[in-house]
Protein backbone atom coordinates (compact mmCIF):
# COMPACT_ATOMS: atom_id res chain seq x y z
CA UNK A 1 0.00 0.00 0.00
CA UNK A 2 2.64 2.44 0.99
CA UNK A 3 4.48 2.01 -2.31
CA UNK A 4 1.39 2.86 -4.27
CA UNK A 5 0.56 5.86 -2.19
CA UNK A 6 4.18 6.88 -2.45
CA UNK A 7 4.05 6.80 -6.24
CA UNK A 8 0.75 8.60 -6.15
CA UNK A 9 1.98 11.40 -3.97
CA UNK A 10 5.13 11.77 -6.07
CA UNK A 11 3.08 11.90 -9.24
CA UNK A 12 0.74 14.38 -7.67
CA UNK A 13 3.62 16.59 -6.67
CA UNK A 14 5.03 16.45 -10.21
CA UNK A 15 1.61 17.20 -11.65
CA UNK A 16 1.25 20.10 -9.24
CA UNK A 17 4.62 21.50 -10.22
CA UNK A 18 3.99 21.06 -13.93
CA UNK A 19 0.52 22.49 -14.16
CA UNK A 20 -0.60 24.32 -11.07
CA UNK A 21 2.33 26.17 -9.57
CA UNK A 22 2.56 29.68 -11.04
CA UNK A 23 -0.50 28.82 -13.19
CA UNK A 24 1.76 26.91 -15.56
CA UNK A 25 -1.26 25.25 -17.21
CA UNK A 26 -1.69 28.54 -18.99
CA UNK A 27 1.54 27.99 -20.89
CA UNK A 28 0.14 24.68 -22.09
CA UNK A 29 -3.17 26.24 -23.09
CA UNK A 30 -1.30 28.94 -24.96
CA UNK A 31 0.75 26.18 -26.63
CA UNK A 32 -2.30 24.19 -27.70
CA UNK A 33 -3.84 27.35 -29.06
CA UNK A 34 -0.78 28.07 -31.18
CA UNK A 35 -0.51 24.47 -32.35
CA UNK A 36 -4.13 24.55 -33.53
CA UNK A 37 -3.83 27.99 -35.13
CA UNK A 38 -0.72 27.00 -37.06
CA UNK A 39 -2.23 23.68 -38.15
CA UNK A 40 -5.52 25.21 -39.27
CA UNK A 41 -3.84 28.15 -41.00
CA UNK A 42 -1.30 25.94 -42.74
CA UNK A 43 -4.08 23.58 -43.83
CA UNK A 44 -5.96 26.43 -45.50
CA UNK A 45 -2.82 27.80 -47.17
CA UNK A 46 -1.71 24.28 -48.16
CA UNK A 47 -5.05 23.29 -49.67
CA UNK A 48 -5.37 26.54 -51.64
CA UNK A 49 -1.84 26.22 -53.00
CA UNK A 50 -2.21 22.48 -53.56
CA UNK A 51 -5.49 22.66 -55.47
CA UNK A 52 -4.29 25.58 -57.59
CA UNK A 53 -1.04 23.84 -58.52
CA UNK A 54 -2.75 20.51 -59.18
CA UNK A 55 -5.33 22.12 -61.47
CA UNK A 56 -2.62 24.03 -63.33
CA UNK A 57 -0.55 20.89 -63.79
CA UNK A 58 -3.47 18.74 -64.93
CA UNK A 59 -4.67 21.46 -67.30
CA UNK A 60 -1.22 21.67 -68.86
CA UNK A 61 -1.10 17.94 -69.52
CA UNK A 62 -4.66 17.88 -70.85
CA UNK A 63 -4.08 20.66 -73.35
CA UNK A 64 -0.37 20.16 -73.96
CA UNK A 65 2.35 19.29 -73.48
CA UNK A 66 3.91 22.03 -75.55
CA UNK A 67 7.44 22.83 -76.59
CA UNK A 68 8.89 26.33 -76.38
CA UNK A 69 10.39 26.14 -79.85
CA UNK A 70 7.24 24.89 -81.61
CA UNK A 71 4.97 27.33 -79.79
CA UNK A 72 7.24 30.25 -80.56
CA UNK A 73 7.47 29.26 -84.22
CA UNK A 74 3.70 28.89 -84.42
CA UNK A 75 3.25 32.28 -82.80
CA UNK A 76 5.58 33.97 -85.28
CA UNK A 77 3.78 32.22 -88.11
CA UNK A 78 0.17 32.83 -87.09
CA UNK A 79 0.42 35.70 -84.58
CA UNK A 80 -2.28 33.99 -82.53
CA UNK A 81 -1.94 34.79 -78.79
CA UNK A 82 -2.91 31.23 -77.88
CA UNK A 83 0.65 30.14 -78.68
CA UNK A 84 2.07 32.68 -76.24
CA UNK A 85 -0.37 31.12 -73.77
CA UNK A 86 1.20 27.74 -74.47
CA UNK A 87 4.64 29.15 -73.71
CA UNK A 88 3.34 30.63 -70.47
CA UNK A 89 1.65 27.33 -69.56
CA UNK A 90 4.85 25.38 -70.09
CA UNK A 91 6.82 27.90 -68.04
CA UNK A 92 4.25 27.70 -65.25
CA UNK A 93 4.34 23.90 -65.28
CA UNK A 94 8.12 23.93 -64.96
CA UNK A 95 7.99 26.46 -62.13
CA UNK A 96 5.51 24.24 -60.30
CA UNK A 97 7.78 21.25 -60.77
CA UNK A 98 10.64 23.27 -59.26
CA UNK A 99 8.42 24.20 -56.33
CA UNK A 100 7.59 20.56 -55.70
CA UNK A 101 11.23 19.50 -55.86
CA UNK A 102 12.34 22.34 -53.59
CA UNK A 103 9.73 21.99 -50.84
CA UNK A 104 9.49 18.23 -50.80
CA UNK A 105 13.23 17.87 -51.00
CA UNK A 106 14.30 19.89 -47.96
CA UNK A 107 13.41 19.43 -44.28
CA UNK A 108 10.55 21.56 -43.08
CA UNK A 109 12.59 22.78 -40.07
CA UNK A 110 15.21 24.18 -42.40
CA UNK A 111 12.54 25.82 -44.57
CA UNK A 112 10.93 27.30 -41.48
CA UNK A 113 14.20 28.78 -40.20
CA UNK A 114 14.97 30.20 -43.62
CA UNK A 115 11.55 31.90 -43.68
CA UNK A 116 11.93 33.18 -40.13
CA UNK A 117 15.57 34.25 -40.04
CA UNK A 118 16.49 34.91 -43.67
CA UNK A 119 13.38 36.04 -45.50
CA UNK A 120 11.13 37.70 -42.95
CA UNK A 121 13.45 38.48 -40.08
CA UNK A 122 11.11 40.79 -38.17
CA UNK A 123 7.49 39.83 -38.68
CA UNK A 124 5.11 37.93 -36.49
CA UNK A 125 6.49 34.39 -36.01
CA UNK A 126 3.05 32.83 -35.87
CA UNK A 127 2.25 34.08 -39.36
CA UNK A 128 5.66 32.98 -40.58
CA UNK A 129 4.94 29.53 -39.16
CA UNK A 130 1.54 29.34 -40.86
CA UNK A 131 3.06 30.38 -44.19
CA UNK A 132 6.07 28.11 -43.78
CA UNK A 133 4.04 25.01 -43.00
CA UNK A 134 1.34 25.95 -45.53
CA UNK A 135 3.82 26.37 -48.37
CA UNK A 136 5.48 23.10 -47.45
CA UNK A 137 2.21 21.25 -47.12
CA UNK A 138 0.97 22.76 -50.41
CA UNK A 139 3.62 20.78 -52.26
CA UNK A 140 2.32 17.51 -50.84
CA UNK A 141 -1.34 18.45 -51.23
CA UNK A 142 -0.68 19.36 -54.88
CA UNK A 143 0.44 15.84 -55.66
CA UNK A 144 -2.42 14.31 -53.68
CA UNK A 145 -5.03 16.43 -55.44
CA UNK A 146 -3.42 15.84 -58.83
CA UNK A 147 -3.76 12.11 -58.33
CA UNK A 148 -7.39 12.64 -57.31
CA UNK A 149 -8.19 14.72 -60.38
CA UNK A 150 -6.55 12.24 -62.71
CA UNK A 151 -8.60 9.44 -61.18
CA UNK A 152 -11.85 11.13 -62.27
CA UNK A 153 -13.06 9.61 -65.54
CA UNK A 154 -12.30 11.72 -68.60
CA UNK A 155 -15.89 11.27 -69.70
CA UNK A 156 -16.96 13.54 -66.84
CA UNK A 157 -14.99 16.45 -68.27
CA UNK A 158 -16.30 15.69 -71.75
CA UNK A 159 -19.88 15.62 -70.51
CA UNK A 160 -19.41 18.96 -68.77
CA UNK A 161 -17.79 20.60 -71.78
CA UNK A 162 -20.38 19.17 -74.17
CA UNK A 163 -23.09 20.91 -72.15
CA UNK A 164 -21.32 24.18 -72.80
CA UNK A 165 -19.67 24.62 -69.41
CA UNK A 166 -16.26 26.28 -69.53
CA UNK A 167 -13.12 24.38 -68.55
CA UNK A 168 -13.13 26.17 -65.22
CA UNK A 169 -16.83 25.51 -64.48
CA UNK A 170 -16.35 21.86 -65.38
CA UNK A 171 -13.38 21.64 -63.04
CA UNK A 172 -15.18 23.38 -60.18
CA UNK A 173 -18.62 21.79 -60.37
CA UNK A 174 -17.83 18.35 -61.75
CA UNK A 175 -14.22 17.23 -61.42
CA UNK A 176 -13.02 18.75 -58.14
CA UNK A 177 -15.92 17.47 -55.97
CA UNK A 178 -15.28 13.95 -57.22
CA UNK A 179 -11.53 14.36 -56.85
CA UNK A 180 -11.99 15.63 -53.30
CA UNK A 181 -13.90 12.51 -52.41
CA UNK A 182 -11.13 10.38 -53.91
CA UNK A 183 -8.39 12.09 -51.94
CA UNK A 184 -10.05 12.61 -48.58
CA UNK A 185 -8.18 9.72 -46.86
CA UNK A 186 -4.85 10.97 -48.18
CA UNK A 187 -5.68 14.54 -47.19
CA UNK A 188 -6.54 13.30 -43.70
CA UNK A 189 -3.09 11.72 -43.53
CA UNK A 190 -1.51 14.98 -44.60
CA UNK A 191 -3.44 16.94 -41.99
CA UNK A 192 -2.43 14.56 -39.22
CA UNK A 193 1.20 14.72 -40.31
CA UNK A 194 0.95 18.51 -40.43
CA UNK A 195 -0.44 18.72 -36.90
CA UNK A 196 2.42 16.67 -35.52
CA UNK A 197 5.03 18.43 -37.65
CA UNK A 198 4.12 21.76 -36.07
CA UNK A 199 5.90 20.49 -32.94
CA UNK A 200 9.12 21.91 -34.37
CA UNK A 201 8.03 25.57 -34.41
CA UNK A 202 9.96 26.00 -31.19
CA UNK A 203 12.93 26.45 -33.51
CA UNK A 204 11.60 29.84 -34.56
CA UNK A 205 10.56 30.85 -31.05
CA UNK A 206 6.86 30.13 -31.31
CA UNK A 207 5.50 28.59 -28.11
CA UNK A 208 3.43 25.65 -29.27
CA UNK A 209 2.43 22.64 -27.20
CA UNK A 210 5.84 20.96 -27.45
CA UNK A 211 7.71 24.15 -26.69
CA UNK A 212 5.43 24.74 -23.71
CA UNK A 213 6.42 21.36 -22.32
CA UNK A 214 10.08 22.18 -22.85
CA UNK A 215 9.73 25.51 -21.06
CA UNK A 216 8.02 23.96 -18.07
CA UNK A 217 10.45 21.06 -18.00
CA UNK A 218 13.33 23.52 -17.78
CA UNK A 219 11.70 25.09 -14.73
CA UNK A 220 10.68 21.94 -12.85
CA UNK A 221 13.46 19.56 -13.91
CA UNK A 222 10.74 16.97 -14.41
CA UNK A 223 10.42 15.47 -17.88
CA UNK A 224 7.97 12.67 -17.22
CA UNK A 225 4.69 14.50 -16.63
CA UNK A 226 4.93 17.32 -19.20
CA UNK A 227 6.12 15.11 -22.03
CA UNK A 228 3.60 12.39 -21.38
CA UNK A 229 0.77 14.86 -21.07
CA UNK A 230 1.82 16.57 -24.29
CA UNK A 231 1.98 13.22 -26.09
CA UNK A 232 -1.50 12.46 -24.82
CA UNK A 233 -2.75 15.85 -25.99
CA UNK A 234 -1.41 15.27 -29.53
CA UNK A 235 -2.96 11.82 -29.53
CA UNK A 236 -6.35 13.24 -28.57
CA UNK A 237 -6.20 15.93 -31.23
CA UNK A 238 -5.26 13.42 -33.92
CA UNK A 239 -8.01 11.12 -32.73
CA UNK A 240 -10.51 13.95 -33.01
CA UNK A 241 -9.31 14.77 -36.52
CA UNK A 242 -9.74 11.20 -37.66
CA UNK A 243 -13.27 11.17 -36.31
CA UNK A 244 -14.07 14.35 -38.23
CA UNK A 245 -12.53 12.79 -41.32
CA UNK A 246 -14.68 9.67 -40.97
CA UNK A 247 -17.74 11.84 -40.55
CA UNK A 248 -17.05 13.77 -43.76
CA UNK A 249 -16.29 10.56 -45.64
CA UNK A 250 -19.61 9.11 -44.54
CA UNK A 251 -21.47 12.18 -45.70
CA UNK A 252 -19.77 12.12 -49.08
CA UNK A 253 -20.76 8.50 -49.51
CA UNK A 254 -24.41 9.50 -49.90
CA UNK A 255 -24.13 9.11 -53.69
CA UNK A 256 -22.58 5.62 -53.37
CA UNK A 257 -25.58 4.03 -51.72
CA UNK A 258 -27.56 1.73 -53.92
CA UNK B 1 -16.87 33.43 -92.07
CA UNK B 2 -20.01 31.82 -93.37
CA UNK B 3 -19.34 29.14 -95.91
CA UNK B 4 -22.95 29.02 -97.08
CA UNK B 5 -25.88 31.32 -96.63
CA UNK B 6 -28.36 28.49 -96.72
CA UNK B 7 -30.00 28.80 -93.30
CA UNK B 8 -31.20 25.20 -93.37
CA UNK B 9 -27.61 23.99 -93.06
CA UNK B 10 -26.86 23.13 -89.44
CA UNK B 11 -23.48 21.45 -89.72
CA UNK B 12 -21.01 21.75 -92.52
CA UNK B 13 -17.72 19.90 -92.61
CA UNK B 14 -14.96 20.46 -95.12
CA UNK B 15 -11.76 18.44 -95.53
CA UNK B 16 -11.81 17.20 -91.97
CA UNK B 17 -8.72 15.26 -90.95
CA UNK B 18 -7.69 13.97 -87.55
CA UNK B 19 -4.55 12.10 -86.57
CA UNK B 20 -3.50 10.65 -83.26
CA UNK B 21 0.28 10.67 -83.51
CA UNK B 22 1.15 8.96 -86.79
CA UNK B 23 -2.19 7.25 -87.04
CA UNK B 24 -4.66 9.07 -89.24
CA UNK B 25 -8.19 8.33 -88.05
CA UNK B 26 -10.12 10.70 -90.29
CA UNK B 27 -8.75 11.10 -93.79
CA UNK B 28 -10.69 13.96 -95.28
CA UNK B 29 -14.41 14.19 -94.64
CA UNK B 30 -16.86 16.51 -96.36
CA UNK B 31 -20.39 16.47 -95.08
CA UNK B 32 -23.38 18.74 -94.74
CA UNK B 33 -26.21 18.14 -92.32
CA UNK B 34 -29.45 20.07 -92.81
CA UNK B 35 -32.04 21.09 -90.30
CA UNK B 36 -34.30 18.22 -89.26
CA UNK B 37 -32.12 15.53 -90.77
CA UNK B 38 -31.46 12.35 -88.83
CA UNK B 39 -28.08 11.19 -90.03
CA UNK B 40 -27.06 7.73 -88.89
CA UNK B 41 -23.39 6.84 -89.10
CA UNK B 42 -22.44 3.18 -89.19
CA UNK B 43 -19.22 1.34 -89.82
CA UNK B 44 -16.79 -1.16 -88.33
CA UNK B 45 -15.03 -0.29 -85.09
CA UNK B 46 -11.97 1.86 -85.62
CA UNK B 47 -13.44 3.39 -88.75
CA UNK B 48 -13.45 6.85 -87.18
CA UNK B 49 -17.19 7.36 -86.73
CA UNK B 50 -16.97 8.32 -83.05
CA UNK B 51 -14.00 10.58 -83.73
CA UNK B 52 -15.97 12.26 -86.51
CA UNK B 53 -18.88 12.90 -84.17
CA UNK B 54 -16.58 14.17 -81.41
CA UNK B 55 -14.92 16.58 -83.83
CA UNK B 56 -18.31 18.19 -84.49
CA UNK B 57 -18.41 19.75 -81.02
CA UNK B 58 -14.65 19.98 -80.73
CA UNK B 59 -14.21 17.31 -78.07
CA UNK B 60 -11.48 16.28 -80.49
CA UNK B 61 -9.52 19.07 -82.13
CA UNK B 62 -9.29 18.42 -85.87
CA UNK B 63 -5.80 18.25 -87.29
CA UNK B 64 -7.00 19.85 -90.51
CA UNK B 65 -10.19 21.06 -92.10
CA UNK B 66 -13.08 23.29 -91.15
CA UNK B 67 -16.41 22.83 -89.43
CA UNK B 68 -19.28 25.33 -89.44
CA UNK B 69 -22.17 25.13 -87.03
CA UNK B 70 -25.03 27.43 -88.01
CA UNK B 71 -22.60 29.21 -90.29
CA UNK B 72 -20.12 29.91 -87.52
CA UNK B 73 -16.72 28.35 -87.97
CA UNK B 74 -16.19 26.31 -84.83
CA UNK B 75 -12.61 25.52 -85.87
CA UNK B 76 -11.84 29.20 -86.38
CA UNK B 77 -9.65 31.21 -84.03
CA UNK B 78 -12.31 33.52 -82.63
CA UNK B 79 -15.15 31.09 -82.10
CA UNK B 80 -16.91 30.97 -78.76
CA UNK B 81 -16.89 27.20 -78.53
CA UNK B 82 -18.75 27.03 -75.21
CA UNK B 83 -21.76 28.91 -76.50
CA UNK B 84 -21.92 26.80 -79.67
CA UNK B 85 -21.72 23.64 -77.58
CA UNK B 86 -24.76 24.78 -75.63
CA UNK B 87 -26.74 24.42 -78.83
CA UNK B 88 -25.44 20.92 -79.53
CA UNK B 89 -26.41 18.22 -77.09
CA UNK B 90 -24.20 15.17 -76.83
CA UNK B 91 -25.03 11.72 -75.52
CA UNK B 92 -22.22 9.34 -74.68
CA UNK B 93 -21.84 5.57 -74.74
CA UNK B 94 -21.13 5.48 -71.02
CA UNK B 95 -23.79 8.05 -70.07
CA UNK B 96 -21.31 10.20 -68.12
CA UNK B 97 -23.86 11.34 -65.58
CA UNK B 98 -22.26 13.21 -62.68
CA UNK B 99 -22.21 10.63 -59.86
CA UNK B 100 -21.93 13.16 -57.03
CA UNK B 101 -25.10 15.01 -58.04
CA UNK B 102 -28.72 13.97 -57.85
CA UNK B 103 -30.62 13.40 -61.08
CA UNK B 104 -32.22 16.82 -60.72
CA UNK B 105 -28.86 18.51 -60.12
CA UNK B 106 -27.42 16.70 -63.15
CA UNK B 107 -30.11 18.23 -65.32
CA UNK B 108 -30.16 21.73 -63.80
CA UNK B 109 -26.39 22.35 -63.58
CA UNK B 110 -25.81 23.61 -67.10
CA UNK B 111 -29.04 25.64 -67.43
CA UNK B 112 -28.25 27.45 -64.18
CA UNK B 113 -24.57 27.99 -65.01
CA UNK B 114 -24.98 28.88 -68.66
CA UNK B 115 -28.47 30.02 -69.50
CA UNK B 116 -28.88 32.30 -66.51
CA UNK B 117 -31.96 30.41 -65.36
CA UNK B 118 -32.93 30.76 -61.74
CA UNK B 119 -32.86 27.61 -59.68
CA UNK B 120 -36.65 27.34 -59.60
CA UNK B 121 -37.00 27.79 -63.35
CA UNK B 122 -34.36 25.16 -64.00
CA UNK B 123 -35.93 22.74 -61.53
CA UNK B 124 -39.38 23.19 -63.06
CA UNK B 125 -38.01 22.55 -66.47
CA UNK B 126 -36.04 19.51 -65.30
CA UNK B 127 -39.14 18.10 -63.64
CA UNK B 128 -41.13 18.49 -66.84
CA UNK B 129 -38.41 16.68 -68.75
CA UNK B 130 -38.24 13.90 -66.17
CA UNK B 131 -42.00 13.60 -66.36
CA UNK B 132 -41.74 13.09 -70.07
CA UNK B 133 -39.47 10.07 -69.59
CA UNK B 134 -41.43 8.79 -66.60
CA UNK B 135 -38.64 9.20 -64.06
CA UNK B 136 -40.05 11.99 -61.89
CA UNK B 137 -39.86 9.93 -58.75
CA UNK B 138 -36.09 9.48 -59.29
CA UNK B 139 -35.39 13.24 -59.23
CA UNK B 140 -33.67 13.24 -55.86
CA UNK B 141 -31.76 9.98 -56.16
CA UNK B 142 -28.19 9.57 -57.36
CA UNK B 143 -27.25 8.15 -60.76
CA UNK B 144 -25.93 4.86 -59.46
CA UNK B 145 -29.39 3.93 -58.24
CA UNK B 146 -30.67 3.88 -61.83
CA UNK B 147 -30.50 1.12 -64.41
CA UNK B 148 -28.40 1.64 -67.52
CA UNK B 149 -31.41 2.47 -69.63
CA UNK B 150 -32.68 4.98 -67.10
CA UNK B 151 -29.23 6.58 -66.88
CA UNK B 152 -29.05 7.01 -70.61
CA UNK B 153 -32.52 8.51 -70.78
CA UNK B 154 -31.54 10.96 -68.04
CA UNK B 155 -28.39 11.78 -70.00
CA UNK B 156 -30.50 12.55 -73.07
CA UNK B 157 -32.82 14.74 -71.03
CA UNK B 158 -29.83 16.50 -69.45
CA UNK B 159 -28.69 17.49 -72.93
CA UNK B 160 -32.23 18.53 -73.87
CA UNK B 161 -32.44 20.87 -70.88
CA UNK B 162 -30.15 23.25 -72.77
CA UNK B 163 -32.63 23.42 -75.68
CA UNK B 164 -30.10 22.31 -78.26
CA UNK B 165 -30.99 22.36 -81.92
CA UNK B 166 -28.71 19.45 -82.78
CA UNK B 167 -28.21 16.23 -80.85
CA UNK B 168 -25.13 14.07 -81.26
CA UNK B 169 -25.38 10.46 -80.13
CA UNK B 170 -22.18 8.47 -79.71
CA UNK B 171 -23.20 4.79 -79.57
CA UNK B 172 -25.94 5.53 -77.04
CA UNK B 173 -27.05 1.91 -76.66
CA UNK B 174 -23.74 0.04 -76.89
CA UNK B 175 -23.17 -0.16 -73.13
CA UNK B 176 -26.72 -1.24 -72.30
CA UNK B 177 -28.19 -4.60 -71.44
CA UNK B 178 -30.19 -5.81 -74.44
CA UNK B 179 -33.50 -5.44 -72.65
CA UNK B 180 -32.83 -1.75 -72.00
CA UNK B 181 -31.92 -0.80 -75.53
CA UNK B 182 -35.58 -0.41 -76.50
CA UNK B 183 -36.46 2.31 -74.00
CA UNK B 184 -33.53 4.46 -75.09
CA UNK B 185 -34.24 3.98 -78.79
CA UNK B 186 -37.88 4.86 -78.19
CA UNK B 187 -36.92 8.14 -76.57
CA UNK B 188 -34.62 8.87 -79.50
CA UNK B 189 -37.44 8.09 -81.91
CA UNK B 190 -39.73 10.48 -80.06
CA UNK B 191 -37.05 13.11 -80.35
CA UNK B 192 -36.68 12.43 -84.07
CA UNK B 193 -40.41 12.76 -84.60
CA UNK B 194 -40.39 16.11 -82.78
CA UNK B 195 -38.12 17.41 -85.53
CA UNK B 196 -34.74 17.45 -83.80
CA UNK B 197 -31.67 17.43 -86.02
CA UNK B 198 -29.72 14.33 -85.07
CA UNK B 199 -26.39 12.69 -85.84
CA UNK B 200 -26.26 9.17 -84.47
CA UNK B 201 -23.33 6.77 -84.38
CA UNK B 202 -24.81 3.36 -83.72
CA UNK B 203 -24.78 -0.35 -84.40
CA UNK B 204 -28.58 -0.54 -84.31
CA UNK B 205 -29.41 -1.19 -87.95
CA UNK B 206 -33.13 -1.31 -87.20
CA UNK B 207 -32.95 2.23 -85.83
CA UNK B 208 -30.95 3.41 -88.82
CA UNK B 209 -33.52 2.00 -91.19
CA UNK B 210 -36.56 3.21 -89.30
CA UNK B 211 -35.54 6.65 -88.05
CA UNK B 212 -32.64 7.75 -90.24
CA UNK B 213 -33.22 10.10 -93.13
CA UNK B 214 -29.73 9.36 -94.40
CA UNK B 215 -27.23 6.65 -93.55
CA UNK B 216 -23.48 7.10 -93.84
CA UNK B 217 -21.05 4.22 -94.01
CA UNK B 218 -17.57 5.01 -92.73
CA UNK B 219 -14.50 2.87 -93.15
CA UNK B 220 -10.84 3.70 -92.49
CA UNK B 221 -11.49 7.37 -91.95
CA UNK B 222 -13.63 8.24 -94.95
CA UNK B 223 -17.32 8.16 -95.83
CA UNK B 224 -17.44 5.32 -98.32
CA UNK B 225 -21.10 5.43 -99.16
CA UNK B 226 -24.24 7.27 -98.18
CA UNK B 227 -27.85 7.00 -99.16
CA UNK B 228 -31.45 7.06 -98.01
CA UNK B 229 -31.97 4.14 -95.62
CA UNK B 230 -34.16 1.99 -97.92
CA UNK B 231 -31.75 2.24 -100.79
CA UNK B 232 -28.74 1.96 -98.48
CA UNK B 233 -29.75 -1.37 -97.00
CA UNK B 234 -31.50 -2.85 -100.03
CA UNK B 235 -28.96 -1.86 -102.58
CA UNK B 236 -25.44 -1.33 -101.17
CA UNK B 237 -22.91 -0.53 -103.87
CA UNK B 238 -19.46 -0.59 -102.34
CA UNK B 239 -18.09 -4.12 -101.76
CA UNK B 240 -16.85 -3.07 -98.31
CA UNK B 241 -20.37 -2.03 -97.33
CA UNK B 242 -21.87 -5.22 -98.80
CA UNK B 243 -19.41 -7.24 -96.75
CA UNK B 244 -20.19 -5.20 -93.59
CA UNK B 245 -23.96 -5.48 -93.99
CA UNK B 246 -23.76 -9.23 -94.65
CA UNK B 247 -22.10 -9.56 -91.26
CA UNK B 248 -24.36 -7.35 -89.19
CA UNK B 249 -27.79 -7.91 -90.69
Amino acid sequence: MSIISDIYSQFYAAFDRTFLVDDRYQIFLHGIRNTLIITAGALVVGVIIGVALAVAKVYYYQTGPFSYKESFKNFLKTKRPIFLGHIFQKLLDQLITCYLILFRGTPVVVQLMIWAFVVFSTTNELIVAILGFGINSGAYVAEIVRAGIMAVDKGQTEAGRSLGLSAWQTMWHIVLPQAFKNVLPALGNELIALLKETSIVGYIAVVDLTKAAALVRARTFDAFVPLLCVALAYLLMVFLLSIIQQFIEKRLQASDRR
Amino acid sequence: MTETNDSSVVIQVKGLRKSFGDHEVLCGIDETIHKGEKVVIIGPSGSGKSTFLRCLNLLEIPTQGQIWIHGQEITGPKCDVDSLRQRMGMVFQHFNLFPHMTILENITLAPICKKGMTKTEAINKAKKLLDRIGLSEKADTYPNMLSGGQKQRVAIVRALAMDPDVMLFDEPTSALDPEMVGEVLNLMKELAVSGMTMAVVTHEMGFAREVGTRVLFMDSGIILEQNKPDEFFANPKHPRLKDFLSKVL
